[in-house]
């Protein structure tokens, strides 16, 4: 029993920084209406440059790093935004989906010239997981947790309660009629772009504080995120946080019944009946942000 | 007795495609110079039956493609019936095909994938395969004393056909496995792996994996508070593993191949070296390489003749029981030979022999 409780609790673990990760995804989808496959890359910035501002010649402490870390995967996401999308915005989904794939080439391999290809670690010292009830967990994965609870609930509390949450429902809903009643896309652009940046640069250095770095650590979230947003149902803020949640623990209770090694295979599964059966995602509803 | 056509007659020729520049050629230079000195030691004992015996080296750039042409090059124009195959075991397996179908020797100094003990009846090498490490762990885990493990291994090639040759020796001497599964290459969570092992709780653990992979493994176990004794083989021997995995890598138990520097061989290598090469240190499997020259040499003096098929068998006949620098280099069916090995473990953060 103590096992199925503890495959549970890593699958949630798991599962709260998929959350995290599809969120920003879906979101940028809702307005935008495409699917940002440079998104990933987004989370592994935001984890080598806390590595930058934590190491020589920087040396600030690990919490301080995280601030100038975030500030810059913002300044990348509205880069990307800016100087890509926004010349492309009146594309053809498939230029704006082919142009993410580039731009995820480009970033990815700008962390392997920088950091190379090799595994790094922030070389923090290394502690027994806390133990109760037969279970364990570590502290970063509390963190874990306790950030994707934060960052939702602050998502949740903008989204219903500021005219800027409302505003960014309606555009996502219908730009046109949005536009229309005076609401200013560019704020909304912003807001998503930073939301996204946010969500994906705090949930990647949680993951690497938990694991390590590696310049794939973007593209293999990515997919998880993307299973947990078509989940979810494109655009549909509350599905990919459901649908996160769900992919981690289906991931990690599976283990239970198949070997460990083909873990992956579950969010490719789930990718693949979802487009085929519920391209709407499993709660049916069209498009927005809801 | 008939002689390779391209040399001058009364020559015994074989041919060596070596990295003498290129990345690898750091490395190559080391090669050649053990090769020549075997070479030297050869014909100051008198040669091939009274004939010098000659080595021609080609360049291989360090690269599959230039080996391939420098290995054409050895057997169309110089039509040599044995030849010294390139270091780095992909540049080997790019030349094994040509070997094997033009009917020449191949052997390898240098070679470790175990692929290569599939690549034909024409090609030896005198390194030990990489699957011989399963072969030594199971020893290892039966000289510990642990008649149960938990094995997990690698999800490629490498590991797998390494785990399987692990099970079928624990199994002979006696040993149980209590579960078995492969982790994916590249992962940063093996929770789920270690979930799996921490519920069965055994004694020993076998891990036959890389660096990276290994390192998040001891991690992840530690943080799950695991403490159990972690076996594994050379491929995770490096100071990185530490770097990576910090104390948690303490106290873990590996083999390596390795042979003995108390022998007379050895002893005779490094005078002879230090005698023709006055100042330098002997280079990374500059033993190797001597031996395949010293192991050639006495094939040739007993083949019936200098075609390849009589070396060829010469070579298997002499290899027997042949014991050189770096051990006994008695070839087997696949043309791979056997190794000992040397056992490693972490303390205090550094990777030291376990004694």
């Amino acid at each position: 029993m103590t096992y199925y409780l503890q495959l549970l609790l890593n699958g949630m673990v798991a599962g709260s920084v998929y959350a995290m990760f599809a969120v920003g995804l879906t979101m940028v989808y809702g307005v935008f209406r495409f699917i940002n496959f440079a998104h990933g890359e987004l989370i592994a910035w935001g984890a080598y440059l806390v590595l930058l501002f934590y190491l020589e010649p920087c040396s600030l402490p690990l919490y301080a790093a995280v601030v100038p870390a975030l500030l810059v995967t913002v300044l990348i996401g509205l880069a990307q935004d800016r100087f890509v999308y926004k010349p492309l915005r009146h594309s053809s989904h498939i230029t704006l989906l082919i142009a993410s794939i580039g731009l995820s080439y480009l970033l990815r391999n700008a962390i392997r010239l920088i950091w190379g290809s090799d595994l790094m670690t922030y070389g923090l010292g290394l502690t027994r997981g806390i133990s109760f009830a037969g279970l364990s967990i570590t502290w970063i994965q509390i963190a874990m947790v306790g950030a994707a609870l934060v960052f939702l609930g602050f998502l949740y509390i903008l989204l219903n309660f500021t005219i800027l949450g409302k505003s960014l429902r309606a555009v996502s809903d219908n730009m046109d009629l949005a536009d229309i009643m005076g609401i200013s896309m560019k704020r909304i652009g912003l807001t998503v772009w930073l939301l996204a940046s946010v969500f994906a640069g705090t949930g990647g250095i949680l993951l690497a504080l938990d694991t390590n770095l590696e310049p794939m650590m973007g593209l293999t979230n990515l997919i998880k995120a993307f299973a947990a947003v078509l989940l979810g149902g494109a655009g549909n803020v509350w599905g990919a946080l459901l649908g996160g949640l769900f992919i981690g623990i289906a991931e990690n209770v599976g283990v239970a019944f198949f070997s460990p090694g083909y873990k992956d295979f579950i969010s490719f599964a789930v990718i693949i009946l979802m487009l085929l059966f519920r391209p709407r995602g499993i709660f049916g509803i069209a498009g927005g942000v809801r | 007795m008939a002689v390779a056509t391209a040399a001058s007659a009364g020559d015994a020729v074989v041919g060596a495609v070596t990295p003498l520049t290129g990345k690898l050629a750091v490395y190559g230079e080391g090669f050649q110079k053990a090769m020549n000195l075997a070479l030297d030691e050869v014909n100051a004992e008198g040669g091939i039956n009274g004939m010098p015996m000659k080595i021609v080296f080609e360049d291989n750039n360090s690269t599959s493609k230039g080996s391939v042409s420098a290995i054409q090059k050895l057997i169309t124009i110089d039509k040599l019936p044995v030849i010294f195959g390139p270091a780095a075991s992909s540049n080997f397996l790019a030349v094994c095909p040509i070997a094997q179908q033009n009917k020449t020797i191949l052997i390898g100094a240098e070679s470790a994938a175990a692929d290569i003990t599939k690549c034909g009846s024409y090609v030896f090498r005198v390194f030990p395969s990489d699957l011989l490490q399963g072969i030594g762990v199971a020893e290892l885990a039966k000289s510990l004393g642990y008649k149960e493990v938990v094995l997990t291994y690698i999800n490629n090639d490498w590991g797998v056909g390494l785990a399987d040759v692990f099970k079928e020796n624990f199994k002979k001497e006696g040993g149980k496995i209590l579960d078995e599964f492969a982790h994916e290459e590249g992962k940063t969570d093996y929770r789920s792996e270690i979930l799996r092992i921490k519920r069965i709780n055994p004694k020993a653990i076998v891990n036959l994996t890389y660096i990276k992979e290994g390192a998040t493994l001891l991690r992840q176990a530690y943080e799950a508070n695991m403490s159990t004794q972690w076996l594994m083989g050379s491929a995770s021997k490096s100071p990185k593993l530490v770097e990576l995995a910090g104390g948690a890598a303490e106290g873990v138990i590996g083999t390596y191949p390795t042979f003995s520097q108390e022998t007379p061989e050895y002893k005779h290598y490094k005078d002879a070296w230090d005698k023709k090469y006055p100042g330098g240190k002997t280079p990374i499997f500059g033993e190797y390489n001597y031996d395949m020259v010293k192991l050639t040499a006495k094939a040739l003096k007993a083949a019936k003749s200098m075609s390849a098929d009589d070396i060829r068998e010469a070579l298997i006949a002499e290899s027997q029981g042949f014991v050189g620098v770096t051990g006994d280099k008695s070839f087997d069916a696949n043309g791979d030979c056997g190794a000992t090995y040397g056992r490693w473990t972490v303390k205090d953060g550094k990777i030291v022999d376990y004694k």
